[in-house]
Formats: C-alpha cells, structure tokens, sequence
C-alpha cells in the first residue's frame, strides 16, 4: 500500500511541478502586451496608427466632441429619448456628472496616452530599417496629435481666451499608470505645452511620405502643413495674433490646399481628400463615424432619433444672409413635423455608408484666421474674399465691431456642426449673451474626474 | 486476552462472507453509509456503498449483524453461512439522508457547514427551462430572481447575496454565463448598450434528469472548489442507474402560457380624453401666467379642436397585438437499471416552449447516458454524457429602445398594425412620438437567433487500493458550440437607409478538466471516523469567437446570411483562453457522531493572475457538536435532535476577463491599414479577491423529527473585490481592473419543515424558508462610483460606502401639490433648479426578507401542493413607467396652424389616480402637454418590490397497480404555474431586472422586460 501511494504521489508531483508554470501561461491570440511593443520599426508604425485610430474615438473626432460642442451653442439642439443628459446639452445646462462631457474628456486623454507613449519610446527603438526620416516624422506626428488633443481640451474645459487665467487643464506628457493623477495646469502653461510640442512637430514633420520617394503622406495624416495650421488655430485662441497670421499665410501661401468652387461648397463634405481639406480624420464603411446617425439618421426619422438637430436659430441667422451658399447644406424643410421648428444638418449625408469624413482643420478657417489676425479694417479683403466665394455679398464693415462681429457669423457659417462655435463664443466674451445668463464659457470637469482625483481638479466656478 | 481476540480475528481466515444492500423501508432507496455490524464483535463491520451495498468477511459461521444508520431505526438480522441479504430499514424522520459535498458525500448529520439540499420530488415537472427557477423559493439564503420572462433567459441568482453562483453538475464545474453575444439593445448608431437581454447556458441542463441539487452556502462548505466558490457553489446530482428491473419513465406535460399582468393601456377614447384634459389644464394655465410658457406655445395649440386623425374610430390593444397565449410542451423519456455490475441510466427529452411575445421560442432537446460499472472490487468506472441541442428565437427585448415591448408600451391605440393595403402601418403618421418602430413589424422582422450544441461529457474510474483507501480520477470536457445571428430586414427603422442589416457569430468553447482525488477513511477505535481527501486538478478553457457584419440584402429574396450582403460591414476574431490549477485536502474527525471536526484548503494557480500573484490558497475550518447525543439530554425531550455547528473559510474568485493583469494593444485601423492601439491600463498586482465568512448554525428536529430544520447566521466579507475601478481619465481610460473594496453581507436564516400529519392514507407536510439580508459597503477605493444600467443615460445606481451594494440614484419626489398639481422634487443642493445634481440614494434593489412556503397534502391517491415566494423591503427603479405615465407630456408635435398631431406616448390607467382639480390628494401630477410630468431618473420611478407570488398550485392523482406486470405507476396532474402575484408594483412583475442574470450592479430596473407568463398545464408521470 504503502508503495502506490508512493508511486502516485511521484507521478501526480513531477507532472505537476514540471508543467505548473507553462501550463498556467496562456497567452491572447488578439492583443499584444506592452512589452512587446516599440521593439522594432513595425511595432512603432502599429502605434502609429493606434494613435490614429483613437483620434476616430467617437466620443472624440468621431462625431461627439464635435457635435456636443456645437448642440452647446446656439447652432444645435437635442433629440432623442428624452435622454436627461442629451437634454441637459440640448438646454445648455450641463452638469458635472453629463455622460457625454465625460466620455469626450476620457477619450481625448486617451489620444493623449497613446501618443505619450510614442513619444516615450521613438528614440528608444534600435532597429536598422527605421530610418532617421520616418521616426522624426512619426514623432512628429504624436507631438503634433499630442498638442492638438490638449487644446482640444483646454478649448472647452479652459480659459483659452484668458492667458493669466489658472483654469487651463492637466497638461499630461509622460505615461501615466493607473494610479495617476494631476490638478489643473495654467492657461499660460496649457499653452506653454501646446506650443511647444506643435513647434517641435512642426520642424520635424513634412508633406511627403517619408516612407517613399515623391508621394504625399495625404490629407488623412498629421503633415507639415497641418500642423502649421494648428499652430495657427492655437496662436489666434492664445491672442498672439502676429504669430496667427505668420502661420495661416505659411498654409495659405502654400497651396497645400484650395477654396473650392463656391457654389459646389456640399461637395467637400460629399468627398474625402477635398482641395479645401488640409487634415481630415477618414473613415470608411468598415469603420463607421458616428456623425450621419447623430444628425441625420434616416429619411423620415422623428425628432426621437436623431441625437443632434441644427436649432431654429440657425434657420434665423442664415436667413439674413443673401446667396449665401453654406443654407443649403442645412434641412429645415424635408423633416418630419416632429422636429420643427429645428431642422438637420446636411454635412453628414450618407446614410448607406455612414463613412463620413472628419474634418480636423480646412482652408477656409486658415482664411478666416487671417482675416481676424489681419484686423480691422486690413482683414477685410479676406473675409469678403470668402464671403464671394460663398455666394454672398460682401458684409458692410465700418469699424472694429461690426468687424468681429462679421468674423464670427462668418465663421459660424462656415463652421458649424463642426466643434467651433461654442469656444467661438468664448473667444468674443459672448456666451452669456448668445446663450444666456448663467450659461458658463467652460463646460464642467467631469464629478468621476474629481472624485477620481481626490479633490485634485479644481471644479470651474459656478458648476 | 484481548491481544488474542484481536489476533484471531485478523489471523484467522475470514471463511463467511455476507453481501447485500441496505435500503430505505418506504422509498427503496438505497442507503449510502448505513453502519454494518457483527453483533457478538462489534469492531467487526463495514459501511454501505454509494449504491447501498456492502460486503462483510466474517469468522463465525452464523451470528447476528446490527445494521444502523442515524435517523432510522437500529435493525438485527441472523445469518447464516454466506449470504445475500436485502436490508430495510425503518426512516425514524428523513433526518439523514446522505447528501452530496463537494468531492464527496457526507451524512446530513456530520456536516458542519452551511447546505442546502433538495431532491428530485421538490421540483420535478415545472414548467421551466433553467433549473435554479425550479428551487425557486425553496431553499432559504438563495434568492432567485427572473429577470426577464424570455424563454431561456437567465436567472438572477445570488447566494447570501454574492450573485453568480458556481453550478458544479456531477462534479464537473459548468459555464453558465451567457455565451450568446447578441446585442438586444442598440442606441441611435446601433451601437450595443447596455447588457441586454441575458440567456443562461446553465438552461442546457434538462431538469428532469436531475437527482438532487445541494447549495453550498458558507465558506467551509464551498471553499474545496476555493478559485471559484466565492459566490457560493451549486452542486447538481444527476440520476443514475440502480441494480434491478429497468425501471422505464414517461413524463409528459403541456400548457399554455399567458401574461400574467399585462399593463392595461387607455382606449382611443380614453386617451383623448386625456389630451383634452391636458390641453385644458394648459390654457387654463396660460391664462393664469403666460410666462412659464416658452416661445414655442401658441394658445391655438390649446384650443383648436383635435385634427381627425384622433376621431378615425381605429382601436389597437398594443397589450393584444404583441403577446399571444403560447403552448409550452416537454416530454422525456428514461430508462434505469441495470445488474450488480453495470448499472445506467439514459433520458432523453424535448422541450418546446413558445414565447408568450410573439414569433419568439425556445426549443430543446437532451440526451444523457450515465453508466457505472464495477469491473472487480477494486476497481470501477463509469461515464456521463450529456448532449443538449437548443434554437432560441430571440425577441429584442429588455433593456431596449427598439424592442417589441419597448415599442408597444406607449404605441398609440389609434394606430392600426397595418394599413389597409396589408403594409405595417408607418409609426411615423399616428399620434405617439415615442415608438422606434411598429412594435409588430420590429418583432417579426428583426430576427435574432441563438442555437447552441453543448456537450458534458466525463468518465472516471475508482480504484481501491486497499478498501479504506480509493482513488478517483475523472477527465471530464464541457464543449460548446454556438451561433448567434441576427437580421434586420429593409422595413425595420434600423436598417431602412441601409436596404436590411445582419450579423453571423460563432462562438466555440472547450473546457476540459481533470481531477484526481484519493480518499482515505479510518476508524479511530469504535465510533470515531476519520477520513481524509486530498487531490489534484488541473482545468483549462479555450475559447474562439468569429462574427461578420453585413448591410444591403436583395429585396424580397428573403436571404438573411452576411454572404448575401452587398457590403460586408465588420469582421471580428479571436481566441482567449484560461487555465487553472488546483491542489485540495479535507480531513474530517468524527468522534461518535457527536463531535465533528473538518478542515480544508485549497491552492489554486490562475492564469489570470500575473506569475507573482498566480497562487491563492484558500482554508476553512468547522466543528460541529451534537448536543442531543449527550447523556445529559433528556430523552423524551421536545427537542430530540439539536446540533450546534460554525464555521470559517476563505473563497476565491478570479471572475475578471483573461489577461486583466497586462497592459495590452489591440488591433485598430485607420485609413485602411491595421495597426495597434491601447485597449487597458493594468494593474501588474492584480490578485485573488477573498471572500471570508463566518457562519454559526443549529440544525434541529422537534418530536423525534416530526418538526426539523436550519437556522444560520452569518456575516461574509468580500474583501480585495475584483471589479472595475474608477481611475482618473487623465491617465487616458476610465477604470481599471483590481482589487479594491470590502462589502460585508451579514445574514440570518430560518428553514423549518413540519410532519402536521403522517398517517398511511393522509399526510399533509408544511415547509417554510425566511431569510433576511443585509449588505454594506465598507471600503472603497473612490468614494462613489456612479453606474448607469445604460451606457449613455444618467447613472442609475451608486456604490457608496456604508450602503447596500447597487443602491438606486436619483432626484427624490415628494408628491404633488395638491393645489396646482404641479410634480414636486427635491431641490437636493438648494440651486432652485430640479437635475441630476440633486440626485440622492432613493432606494435599493436587494430585499431585507425573502423566502418561500410550500405546502403538500396526500390524501390517498390524491396530492396537492401550493409554493409560494415572497420577498420585502426591495424597490423596483420602474425606469420605463416614465413612458406610460407621463399625462400627455413631454414631445408632441404640431402642424403650422398649431394642429396637434402627436404627443408622447399613450398612458395606462394608473394616469386614472391622477391630479385633476385643486385639493387632490395623489402622487401623480396633472394632465399637461407642456409642464413636465415626470423626471425619469428620480423617486417617482422607484417602486416597491414587495411582493408574495404563488408560484405554483398543482393537484395530481396516482394510481399504483398491485399487480405490475403492465406498469408501475401512473400519476396524472394538473399545475398552474405563477398563478398570482400579490404587489402594489405598477409594471409587468415587481420580480424583474432588465440588465439581465449577471448584473447584480445595476439589478432592480424594469426598462421593458419580457413579462413572466402564468402557465396552466396538464401532465403525467408514467413508470412501467
């Protein structure tokens, strides 16, 4: 007896301990760890376009940054279920615990780690087909992407038109671990950052596939010429208005990109790559944006099913505007009664493929930049320059204030539904007076965010 | 001299030799364990076998063998030379029957944990595809809920409050999460929200084949399966063959299935009245002050007669378009025998239960072999395999905004269901905004379908080395195979712009698993037993998951496979896998049956868990002290059978996704080139979670066991709880998975089964189960973690400290104001505005109480039986009572001449409570289609749960021939199923989760459930 007790314990142990460890190893067949990235010049491109990719986040440039932002303006307004936290947008009475707003906040930060993480490691990878070229221009690309996401951010949960200001947001430019957290930065120091990590990318980027010999990298990638367009976008937002009009002429000037026809003005939202696109965010019927079901959903959709409809104030505004082109691209016709007097959006059709183009940044905002960096009354020519090409006559301008103000309804007419107007509004110091009293020019910090952080985020005054 | 005695009885050669079997008077069953023993030597004996046999080697020639086992009756029979014999003995009270443990059985009397036992006869022939609903109610500290009415859906199970319990079924541990990946709720993008819809794989286990189910309830009792055991374990005993005549078993029942509470929905004219009045109230106010109406209002609006298309004279009852009185039918076909040698034990059964919404059903077919045989004395072995194959015709219901239930609560009585060309009539044109689609046309053409294969299968062999010393292996493997499609045809709102839409998946599992266990049993001079188990394990589970999207279909071809599609939409595949390994000990000391002692452990290594933190180990430890076999107790005492039992132990759970413990990325695109992105943060520490408990218990018996039963006490801890935490989003995720948290359960339960009369024509039985439940958050790592049953609405539910775990979030309603009728809520922060930042905790879903009743009379050949369930102190968050409420509020629509056309949603007659002149006293606000009714995410949506359910009435009649040579038994019944519900709950059935089976986070919502359905059937048992 006593030997086959023996003999299975001998069996059962040496089984058991020689195999123990590989057998408790099991390895995924879909991801790949973290230790087995950026060893080489393939994992670093991989990462490339995984930063890419949660640029196409949908709570981020996939449709609802860009769509809140506007359903939180003037130009918008809300559908839906009765879905409190939707209406909450739709009214302009958001709340530190909106879904939405959190969901945008987290999905910006995570372009940011996934640039970081480049960032962290580009230099690191000793790997000989990588050549000098293409790791300066995907570095170049996560510090680009990395300054945009954080304007991104301060744009709506900052004080971008107050440069002395402390409300700025949590400038993240290390690899963070889970246990992380970070107050509030600085407006000055937001843009310290912004600057800093565009003006590096700017050096380092180029128009060409570095990849290749003589081929554009294309306009769905981060290029020079994007990235000075940026910096032109950050410059007019930091009130550094030379620097805004050195870079918006660099872009202009270079002809990287055209203002189309006016009168064809529906076929840069109907294509993709357009001659006014100068960096757009591509999707494809694989890879769907959110941006048709939102705002259009289906033919005869009621008022219930689309998230984001354009407000009636729109129909107002672009009713004092003669020949202008840009109406059309809004329906307040051809709806359902449900949704009067409020009406859709046109920039995102396509119901079938839903594939609809982001457009991070394009010609005409270049233009406009210019113009209002130009000022009064040297920014004229550009700003009716663009308003021709629209269809519409030239606005009557005869001192600083109708001016800017000529500016910003151009840029609304121009820009909506595309994520500008509500930080528009706070650049002019007119939130209150579009939007109403108590309507705050910076939207709330996430609760999740503050209790997450310990109390370290201080809350905007007033939420 | 006694050296002497003892040399001879072991030196001499043993020369009779007396087998035989050990049987229950009444029942015939065998009895496992029955003390065996020679009267002149009492230290010469054996115990019965698993099948109730026993072998004894004697001296004497002829001699007198004492045959006891506790709860009968000691017997003595002669003998004489060797021998056969066929032993029964006499139950004193069925006190102690030997009940399953894990990786074991143990007597009822010796066991010093915490479990719950019920056997086939308390819950055969019920109408019900998921075997946990049929021990609803009946065994105390395990509440079960139905979380939707859909056939095969998922039960919510928690044991002591730890929810999703091991099912272990002959030893093996089963997969009974859902393995269906069908979304059956979408938002506006048709993106998946919310869990859905939940259907149980523990559904593939044909009840009827069931012997027994034990729940292993504290620590002590369930940490032996230590990895998995945190939420408590239940462990499944299939039937098995016996020595004998083949026994052959015909069962066969049908019925038909209602609503039980269908919502009861105003009539045309009902719901213009209602407009009217809301219209009137309107103006009335206007008149009164014009501000509070925005720029929109126009008074025409108010005043200008209702357009024609309120008066066309169509009247709809949504309630009688979408649900049909449904057939429900099962029939199983058994056979069990065998010889000495080679016993078995094969069923087969088909169920067929139709769904009581319309198009939906749920088909099953089982077959099962279970085969034992003894090829020596030493040696045997045996099989099980179980193969089920099942069509679920799902419904998208439950937590929907474009279900069938969703759609048709609300769905404007003047809407026809077709028009009069034979089209679904286009919800669009008719007066309720708040459909998605035609609640009919949505049912019949979106068609989502989930068919699973799965087979058990496990074969073991035992082997005694000596006959005290045995060791069993079993290699068992559980292997599904599933396929989950879903089509939405062209007509459907969802895929209209898209010309129909599709999704093909296929999800293949394996589990194998392979245990090694030896047992060793001794007996410690006369009456002290002492065994101990100790063994190996070794599991792995590998999974693969294929799916493809696709859009476009040829109109009117009827093809509804991705390969028809005009563009292939999605791809997704892959693989993960786990493996486990565990190494397990008990020993347990009885000494003379009146003081026990157990210990165990259990080491598990998962690969789960990062190589530093792989090992968790897992102890427990019990005692037990019969106090009644004291001499000091007094023998004819009321109380003849008390014993006093605690405990103490640590579970495990590893029940987080694979590879939680590495920072991955995954594969993305962009612009058509694949790359990676990250998909986690993760914690490299990430570790077992431990869940410990206490557990003091009496078990007692009054008037020789004429009354008997449980009461327990405990307080459990799950401590280092695996969950998803909340992280700051500055670090670029929302949460991470790791160990943080406490939440403490404490709980008291009573369990008592009374004999109110025993005669031989009449007895009348009464069982009765209470528990009371209390849970608290004692730690967490944020202080309050907002969750929403839905992805993208306003939180739902909080986890906070010092409160029970899924507490209710929301704004708190006060009532109305009687003078104006105006809802009144509370103003939380004082900012004179009513929204989500006055939100407070307003109600849980877990009850305070819970329980069953169940009674059963025999009077000659007649039987009849009620069961009842109860539960007190739970709210229900009726999230969708906001739809049928709303007096005419919220979206409504209106032509240029300010026609209206459309309002909301159409209102049940609870609106009939409702405000309508000053000075009514009542909780629901006035009719208005301009001033807000209702705040979805506040008191007013919090119901109570409270509720009593008489779950099942039957009678049945028996007829037993004396003479059997045609058949054996025959009894013929009559049952209704879910007969009433005693409630004050406004929805469909106060017993509901709309996340499905395995949210206990977010449990207590109603969003639309498919309803419960009462059931009316008639069936027999037919033994030949």
């Amino acid at each position: 007896m006593k030997n086959s007790i023996a003999i299975i314990c001998f069996v059962s142990l040496t089984g058991i301990l020689s195999s123990c460890d590989s057998f408790l190893s099991q390895n995924s067949t879909i991801d790949v760890a973290d230790s087995d990235m950026f060893t080489d010049a393939a994992s670093l491109e991989s990462a490339r376009i995984g930063l890419y990719n949660s640029l196409q986040n949908q709570y981020y440039y996939g449709g609802y940054y860009q769509l809140v932002l506007d359903a939180y303006s003037d130009n918008g307004a809300t559908g839906g279920y009765d879905n409190l936290d939707l209406d909450e947008l739709g009214l302009k009475e958001a709340s530190a615990d909106n879904i939405y707003i959190q969901n945008v906040w987290t999905a910006i930060y995570n372009t940011i780690y996934a640039a970081n993480q480049i960032i962290a490691n580009v230099d690191l990878i000793e790997d000989e087909t990588l050549s000098d070229a293409v790791r300066n221009d995907i570095k170049g690309e996560a510090l680009a992407i990395r300054g945009m996401a954080h304007f991104d951010l301060l744009k709506i949960f900052g004080e971008h038109w107050d440069a002395t200001s402390m409300y700025g947001i949590p400038v993240v430019t290390e690899v963070l671990d889970a246990t992380a957290t970070r107050g509030r930065n600085t407006v000055a120091e937001t843009f310290t950052a912004i600057l800093d990590d565009l003006l590096a990318a700017e050096a380092l980027l180029s128009d060409t596939d570095p990849r290749y010999e003589d081929v554009m990298k294309g306009k769905q990638f981060m290029t020079k010429t994007a990235c000075t367009a940026l910096l032109a976008r950050v410059y007019r937002a930091n009130m550094n208005m030379p620097m805004a009009l050195e870079k918006a002429t660099a872009v202009i000037s270079s002809g990287y990109a055209t203002v189309a026809d006016g009168a064809l003005v529906g076929e840069i939202y109907a294509t993709k790559f357009s001659d006014e696109s100068i960096f757009e965010l591509a999707f494809n019927a694989q890879d769907k944006s959110a941006f048709n079901s939102l705002t259009y959903a289906r033919e005869d959709a009621l008022r219930s099913e689309v998230n984001f409809l354009a407000a009636n104030d729109l129909k107002t505004f672009f009713e004092d505007r003669t020949g202008d082109v840009r109406a059309d691209l809004l329906d307040f016709e051809s709806n359902d009664v449900s949704i009067e007097p409020d009406g859709r959006t046109q920039k995102y059709r396509g119901e079938v493929f839903q594939d609809n183009s982001a457009y991070i940044i394009r010609i005409s905002e270049l233009l406009l930049i210019q113009a209002e960096a130009q000022g009064f009354p040297a920014g004229n020519t550009a700003l009716w320059d663009l308003q021709a090409n629209r269809g519409m006559d030239a606005s009557i301008i005869d001192n600083e204030d109708q001016f800017y103000s000529a500016i910003m309804a151009e840029r609304r007419a121009e820009l909506n539904f595309e994520g500008d107007r509500y930080a528009d509004l706070a650049h002019f110091g007119k939130v209150a007076e579009v939007l109403g009293d108590g309507v705050l020019p910076c939207l709330p910090i996430p609760n999740r965010e503050i209790g997450a952080s310990g109390g370290l985020i201080e809350q905007y005054p007033g939420y | 001299m006694a050296l002497m005695i003892w040399l001879t009885a072991i030196s001499a050669d043993a020369q009779t030799v007396i087998t035989g079997v050990v049987r229950d008077a009444d029942s015939k069953e065998t009895l496992v364990g029955a003390n065996v023993r020679l009267k002149s030597d009492p230290t010469v004996g054996t115990s019965s076998d698993i099948d109730g046999s026993f072998t004894l080697s004697v001296t004497p020639v002829s001699d007198v063998l004492i045959i006891s086992f506790v709860g009968y009756t000691d017997r003595e029979v002669s003998f004489s030379g060797s021998t056969t014999l066929d032993i029964e003995l006499t139950n004193e009270r069925e006190l102690d029957e030997v009940i399953v443990v894990g990786y074991g059985t143990q007597k009822k009397s010796d066991i010093t944990g915490s479990i719950s036992s019920t056997r086939n006869e308390d819950f055969r022939d019920q109408p019900i595809s998921n075997v946990a609903g049929s021990i609803q109610g009946k065994v105390s500290g395990i509440d079960i809920r139905n979380a939707s009415g859909t056939p095969g859906a998922g039960l919510l199970v928690s044991v002591r409050g730890q929810f999703n319990p091991l099912y272990v079924v002959d030893g093996i541990p089963m997969i009974s999460e859902s393995n269906s990946s069908i979304s059956t709720s979408f938002d506006l993008q048709g993106n998946s929200v919310g869990a859905g819809q939940n259907i149980s794989s523990i559904a593939d286990i044909n009840p009827d084949d069931i012997e027994s189910i034990e729940i292993l309830k504290d620590a002590s009792a369930a940490s032996i399966y230590g990895a998995r055991a945190a939420n408590g374990v239940i462990l499944i005993t299939t039937k098995r063959g016996k020595a004998g005549k083949t026994k052959f078993n015909l069962n066969y029942y049908t019925g038909i299935q209602q609503v039980s509470r269908p919502l009861d929905f105003l009539s045309s004219e009902e719901l213009v009245d209602l407009i009217e009045e809301a219209r009137q109230n309107d103006y009335n106010a206007w008149l009164a002050d014009p501000t509070i109406f925005g720029e929109d209002y126009d008074p025409a609006l108010s005043t200008n007669p209702l357009p024609d298309s309120w008066y066309t004279g169509v009247e709809t009852n949504w309630m009688d378009e979408i649900f049909r009185t449904a057939p429900i039918n099962n029939v199983e076909f058994s056979a069990s025998g065998g010889n000495e040698k080679t016993k078995f034990y094969i069923s087969n059964a088909y169920f067929d239960q139709q769904g009581i919404v319309i198009e939906s059903y749920y088909k099953r077919f089982n077959s099962r072999i279970n085969l034992d045989h003894q090829v020596s004395d030493k040696l045997k072995f045996g099989e099980n395999i179980s193969l089920t194959v099942s069509n679920n015709r799902r419904s998208l219901n439950d937590n929907v905004y474009t279900g069938t239930v969703t759609n048709a609560i609300g769905s404007s009585p003047l809407m026809p269901v077709y028009e009069e060309d034979g089209s679904y009539a286009n919800f669009e044109d008719y007066q309720s905004s708040w459909l998605s689609d035609n609640p009919v046309l949505s049912t019949i053409e979106i068609v989502p379908f989930t068919k699973t294969t799965r087979m058990l299968a496990s074969v073991f062999a035992e082997y005694a080395i000596r006959p005290n010393l045995r060791f069993r292996s079993t290699w068992s493997a559980d292997v599904t195979g599933l396929t989950d499609d879903i089509y939405f045809s062209p007509l459907t709102t969802d895929a209209e712009a898209v010309g129909g839409k599709a999704t093909n998946s296929v999800f293949n599992q394996k589990v194998w698993l392979g245990e090694n266990i030896l047992t060793y049993d001794t007996q410690i001079g006369a009456g002290n037993f002492f065994t101990l188990m100790g063994g190996f394990n070794l599991q792995q589970s590998m999974g693969d998951f294929v799916s493809i999207s696709g859009q476009g279909f040829p109109i009117g071809s009827g093809l509804q496979d991705v390969s028809s599609a005009a563009i292939v939409t999605g791809g997704e595949s892959f693989s993960s896998g786990y493996a486990l390994v565990s190494f397990l000990g008990r020993a347990n000391y009885a000494i003379q049956s009146k003081y026990l002692f157990s210990l165990s452990a259990r080491v598990d290594g998962s690969s789960r868990f990062s190589p530093n933190n792989r090992y968790g180990f897992f102890p427990a430890g019990s005692i037990g002290w019969h106090i009644s076999d004291e001499a000091f107790w007094p023998s004819n005492f009321l109380i003849s059978s008390l014993k006093i039992r605690t405990s103490y132990g640590i579970t495990g759970d590893q029940e987080i996704g694979d590879f939680q413990y590495i920072s991955f990325w995954s594969p993305v695109n962009y612009n058509g080139q694949s790359g990676l992105g990250p998909r986690n943060l993760a914690d490299a520490d990430l570790r077992w979670q431990a869940n410990k408990m206490f557990n003091v218990g009496i078990d007692y018996a009054l008037w020789k066991g004429r009354v008997n039963g449980s009461i327990e006490f405990y307080q459990g801890n799950k401590t280092d709880l695996l969950s998803d935490d909340v992280i700051s989003g500055i670090t670029g995720f929302s949460s991470v998975t790791r160990n943080f948290g406490n939440i403490q359960t404490t709980g008291f339960e009573f369990s008592g089964q009374g004999y109110i009369v025993d005669k031989k024509d009449f007895d009348w039985t009464l069982g009765i189960n209470v528990s009371w439940i209390h849970s608290e958050i004692i730690d967490l790592s944020t202080d309050s973690i907002l969750l929403s049953a839905y992805t993208d609405l306003t939180a739902t539910h909080i986890l906070v400290e010092g409160q029970p775990y899924g507490a209710f979030w929301g704004v708190p309603y006060e009532g109305v104001d009687p003078e104006t009728g105006d809802p009144i809520y509370t103003d939380t922060n004082g900012d004179g505005e009513i929204d989500d930042s006055d939100a407070q905790i307003i109600g849980k879903s877990i009850p305070d109480w819970f329980g069953g009743w169940n009674t059963r009379v025999r009077y000659k050949q007649w039987d009849a039986q009620i069961a009842a369930t109860f539960t007190w102190g739970n709210d229900v968050y009726n999230m969708i009572r906001s739809t049928y409420q709303t007096g005419g509020w919220s979206d409504y629509g209106w032509d240029e001449e300010y026609n209206l056309y459309q309002v909301y949603a159409n209102n049940t007659h609870v609106i009939d409570d409702r405000w309508q002149q000053p000075g009514d006293e009542t909780d629901i606000p006035r009719a208005s289609l301009f001033n807000y009714n209702f705040y979805q995410n506040s008191g007013q949506a919090i119901e109570d749960g409270s509720h009593m359910r008489i779950r099942e009435i039957s009678v049945g009649y028996t007829i037993k021939p004396a003479d059997t040579r045609y058949f054996e038994s025959l009894r013929l019944y009559l049952q209704v199923q879910n007969a009433f519900v005693f409630t004050n709950y406004t929805g469909f059935d106060p017993e509901v989760s709309s996340t499905g089976g395995d949210n206990p986070q977010t449990a207590g919502v109603d969003y639309a459930a498919y309803p419960q359905a009462r059931t009316f059937m008639f069936g027999f048992n037919f033994g030949f």
